[in-house]
């Protein structure tokens, strides 16, 4: 259950991060080249929800890492990144969001981007809480 | 056995008299409860039965269907199962893991990892590991 949970999560978060990413783009190509209108093909939307659901599936292999050292956690880490990005930009190739070389970069260059800003948005989100627990304990920590 | 409640004005006053036939162990744990504001448990060490205070107690840990209570600086087996425990442990303990429960005024500090779980530093120097899904429950323990 957890796992389809996870799953679920991550193809909103990944789907929604995609979305972010073509906005971006959007926004700089009018601001670039005056475009006020661009058209979408009718499979796009759903692309991005199929890519995002591909791409979670591969978190599933993060779930039991707890019981992992910590260099093989940054072992699935790596093999992770490498795997989604194979993902995406498979899924990017069968539904044509890019035709040039340039735009195999740009979207590998969105993915890098979203991934380490995921990663670095999670990390700094457990910091938070070590802190705010730290500071809890300090109020009812025993004397030794 | 019967109670019997008489109210007095001042802490002074307070006073428990127990008539009892012999001092069996949940006996002695009402007077730990009386006197120290703490009950104790039975436990084993080197074919030795004690009474360990409750606030003495850093973390219980379940190896193998047996049980072992953990202080500052010695380990007992005792007769209670994990989940007993849990019910007889007051509001300072938490379950940290599937095996391990952990008395949060022992706790020094908590760091983070990058896989979500947090490792517990104790007043006694020992690390014990707060899975993922038991930091919700630390946080709401504390109030956060």
């Amino acid at each position: 259950m957890n796992k389809l949970k996870l799953v679920f999560n991550q193809t909103m978060m990944v789907s929604s991060a995609i979305l972010f990413g073509l906005g971006l783009e959007a926004l700089i190509t009018h601001f670039m080249g005056d475009d006020k209108y661009f058209e979408w093909q009718w499979y796009i939307p759903l692309s991005i929800i199929a890519t995002g659901f591909l791409s979670s599936v591969p978190s599933i292999l993060l779930v039991d890492n707890e019981k992992l050292s910590k260099r093989q956690a940054y072992v699935r880490v790596i093999l992770h990144f490498f795997c989604v990005w194979g993902i995406v930009m498979g899924c990017a190739t069968v539904f044509d969001w890019y035709d040039t070389v340039a735009g195999f970069l740009i979207i590998s260059l969105m993915y890098v981007v979203i991934y380490f800003f995921v990663w670095a948005a999670s990390w700094w989100l457990m910091k938070s809480d070590e802190k705010k627990i730290n500071e809890a304990l300090e109020g009812i920590r025993d004397e030794e | 056995m019967k109670v019997e409640l008489e109210y007095v004005t001042t802490e002074d006053d307070e006073k428990a008299t127990l008539k009892v036939r012999e001092v069996t162990e949940n006996i002695k744990s009402a007077v730990d409860m009386l006197e120290n504001n703490c009950r104790s448990l039975s436990a084993v060490k080197d074919n030795e039965t004690y009474m360990i205070r409750t606030d003495k107690i850093y973390y219980v840990e379940s190896v193998d269907k047996r049980s072992y209570v953990y202080t500052k600086e010695n380990c007992y087996e005792t007769r209670y199962r994990l989940y007993e425990l849990e019910e007889m442990l007051n509001a300072d303990y938490f379950r940290c893991s599937k095996a391990l429960i952990v008395n949060i005024r022992k706790i020094k500090s908590v760091h983070s990892e990058l896989n979500g779980r947090m490792n517990a530093e104790l007043l006694n120097g020992e690390t014990i590991v707060i899975s993922r899904s038991y930091v919700k429950d630390l946080k709401r323990k504390l109030g956060l």
